[in-house]
């Protein structure tokens, strides 16, 4: 593994920033209600990504992730922010110059079966980046073996099609798509997820070849806590399109700050059968909320364990919301950024820390220890 | 790396020639599309042997012979004119083929332009593409076809024109739907992530994958366009006598259909046996083009 990003992105711009980068989703219905809020995917994230970096970014189903890669390669414009690419800023780039942009920046896709066209042999799907982008002046064959034999394709395999192959060896033509290009940024977007078990860690071991071969960086979208922290060097924690939580893995996954982190820390499964059963799990409540009607104040209140811990505390100012008293501040107003040094980050009123540190967070990190 | 992967790779790979073998197989025998298809092999042969299959001339007059019945000379008799009824619907039958041919070629490819080209771009240029689609199928084919061959006159060249400007929509119709489905598809979304034009897109990746239902579409218009083109014919509107061609000769068989019943009804004959054929085909290619009908294949045709 490579130090944490911060000691290394010590001078000059890093590969990737993203500033107060926004995405609203609105109704294009012809009879939708005019002005409607539509939904808020993805608000105000801000981040960097250094060169042969990875930032492994996770969060539940419906956290925005998903658009947030999408957002970097712009296949989804953005609202609101800045992307910057090494150095130039990619939001105002026309479409022609957009297209030489993606060049650089590429993406692996978290379906295998569906990413692949069933109609191409994978040796033309393989080539085809290189013909869009010119980049193809005949006799490249031995560049499509070359990258079909750095992803564990063999050569034999460039005249069969995407049907032929298991869901892990489709991962491998999908990556040496991505690769053909010689790209400087991956978005990974749930690259394993769709994978069995045994074949995720080819894959991963894979992908940590190509960014030591290239110095790439990876942003490497996830829901599975374990793998981002195997392959993260830095982590962010996404809840209804907000980062909550961001920082060095080490220090997010030992001392969590956020109450959602936490949450998301105790209900990784843990290897061992006595330790399973042991444990207790925080028990999110309910569902993700809605990015349609976000929650007034801190948006992960009518869920936080946090905050029902501290509205037993009589010193707590309290108020009724949904039937349950909880803190005023987290009902009423949104969180400022805490931040623990070393680039950790959490915006939370209440985080776990220091004397604040609940027994649950505790706990959560400790029976979380034996997982990964 | 390679030595894990090497068993997985036999186990799931098929060899290629024996894929395209097992892919034929699967054509071969449904019953329908076989026999559609040797129908109509048989019927290309005929038209493109006509110089040679037939025995007299298509307008060679005997006119010591009309309306002959059948005998070894003329198999199938004579007409009023004398000429040999055989011979006239061999040579009709290019005529239907060609019209057939240049029908299914000019509304595929102008129909699956439109359709794709609306179905993909969406928005604005969708609805106004599409309204006008609408209101070209609003009108019946035929009615429309006898518009038009109306207006420009009447020759092969307008009556292919005419039929495929009234099938075009259709075909455009089915591929917009078609495009649709395969619009947010994961790998269309990967063209545009490496890098690939909105035209690109379109041309590699979304008209190939729409095409087998579109195909099996122009098979079945195939066999409407046949009908259009003896109806035309038949009603003085297509292909000008005497010129032989399957409707021209039911037209003149008309008059004579209690005498010499054969000359309407063999060529009418001729094109009901071309149209199942082409229905059959268009079932056949449906049921093995598309893989979740795949498995009722045979079973439901026996």
């Amino acid at each position: 593994m490579k130090p944490p990003a911060d000691a290394r992105s010590g001078g000059g711009e890093p590969l990737l920033r993203v500033e107060g980068l926004s995405k609203t989703f609105h109704d294009r219905r012809l009879f939708s209600r005019a002005g409607g809020a539509g939904v808020r995917a993805v608000d105000s994230v801000s981040f960097s990504l250094a060169a042969g970096e990875t930032l492994g970014v996770v969060g539940e189903t419906g956290s925005g992730k998903s658009t947030l890669g999408r957002l970097v390669l712009r296949l989804v414009e953005p609202s609101a922010g800045r992307i910057r690419f090494n150095g130039e800023d990619i939001t105002a780039l026309s479409q022609r110059q957009l297209r030489r942009m993606r060049q650089q920046v590429q993406m692996i896709f978290q379906d295998p079966y569906g990413s692949l066209d069933p109609r191409m042999s994978v040796g033309a799907i393989v080539a085809e980046p290189m013909i869009v982008h010119g980049l193809w002046h005949g006799g490249r064959d031995d560049r499509v073996l070359e990258v079909m034999r750095q992803v564990g394709l063999q050569a034999e395999h460039r005249n069969r099609y995407p049907h032929e192959f298991s869901g892990g060896q489709r991962q491998r033509i999908g990556i040496a798509r991505a690769m053909a290009l010689q790209p400087k940024l991956l978005v990974l977007d749930e690259p394993v997820s769709a994978l069995d078990v045994s074949i995720q860690a080819q894959i991963i071991n894979l992908l940590r070849e190509l960014q030591q071969q290239a110095d790439l960086g990876f942003l490497f979208i996830a829901h599975d806590l374990a793998v981002v922290r195997h392959v993260s060097n830095r982590v962010a924690v996404m809840y209804l399109g907000e980062i909550v939580e961001i920082g060095p893995r080490d220090a997010l996954y030992s001392s969590p700050m956020h109450p959602y982190t936490v949450s998301l820390l105790s209900a990784v499964p843990v290897p061992t059968v006595d330790r399973e059963r042991g444990r207790d799990r925080v028990v999110l409540h309910g569902e993700i909320g809605s990015a349609t009607n976000l929650p007034s104040g801190c948006r992960f209140h009518p869920r936080c364990y946090k905050a029902r811990l501290k509205a037993e505390n009589p010193d707590v100012e309290t108020v009724e919301s949904q039937g349950e008293r909880l803190p005023a501040a987290c009902v009423l107003h949104q969180p400022r950024p805490v931040d623990a040094g070393d680039g950790h980050v959490a915006i939370c009123h209440f985080p776990e820390r220091g004397g604040d540190r609940s027994e649950v967070a505790v706990r959560a990190v400790e029976s979380s220890r034996g997982a990964g | 790396m390679s030595a894990e992967l090497a068993p997985e790779t036999t186990a799931e790979a098929v060899p290629r020639g024996r894929a395209v073998r097992r892919a034929l197989g699967r054509y071969l025998r449904h019953p329908g599309l076989s026999l559609g298809l040797f129908v109509l092999v048989l019927l290309s042969f005929v038209a493109i042997a006509a110089p040679w299959l037939a025995p007299h001339g298509p307008t060679e007059a005997d006119l010591m012979n009309t309306l002959a019945h059948p005998s070894g000379d003329y198999v199938l008799g004579t007409d009023q004119y004398g000429r040999d009824i055989l011979s006239r619907l061999i040579w009709g039958a290019r005529i239907s083929l060609e019209v057939a041919l240049a029908v299914v070629a000019l509304s595929l490819t102008f129909g699956s332009l439109i359709g794709a080209i609306a179905g993909y771009a969406g928005g604005w240029l969708e609805r106004t593409m599409m309204m006008g689609n609408d209101i070209l199928l609003a009108f019946p084919g035929f009615l429309l076809a006898l518009a038009l061959v109306a207006a420009r006159g009447s020759s092969l060249e307008n009556v292919i024109l005419a039929v495929s400007i009234a099938y075009t929509p259709r075909v455009a119709a089915v591929m917009r739907s078609v495009v649709i489905t395969i619009r947010p598809r994961p790998f269309i979304e990967a063209s545009r992530a490496i890098g690939m034009s909105s035209s690109r897109v379109l041309l590699r990746h979304v008209l190939p994958n729409a095409l087998p239902p579109v195909i099996v579409v122009t098979t079945v218009s195939a066999a409407t366009a046949i009908l259009a083109e003896a109806g035309l014919s038949f009603l003085g509107l297509g292909v000008q006598p005497p010129t032989a061609t399957w409707g021209n000769i039911i037209s003149d068989g008309q008059g004579f259909i209690t005498s010499n019943p054969l000359i309407s009804l063999s060529a009418g004959l001729c094109i009901a046996i071309t149209v199942i054929a082409l229905n059959l085909l268009g079932d056949g290619l449906r049921d093995t083009l598309d893989p979740q009908m795949r498995r009722y294949t045979g079973e439901r045709m026996l």
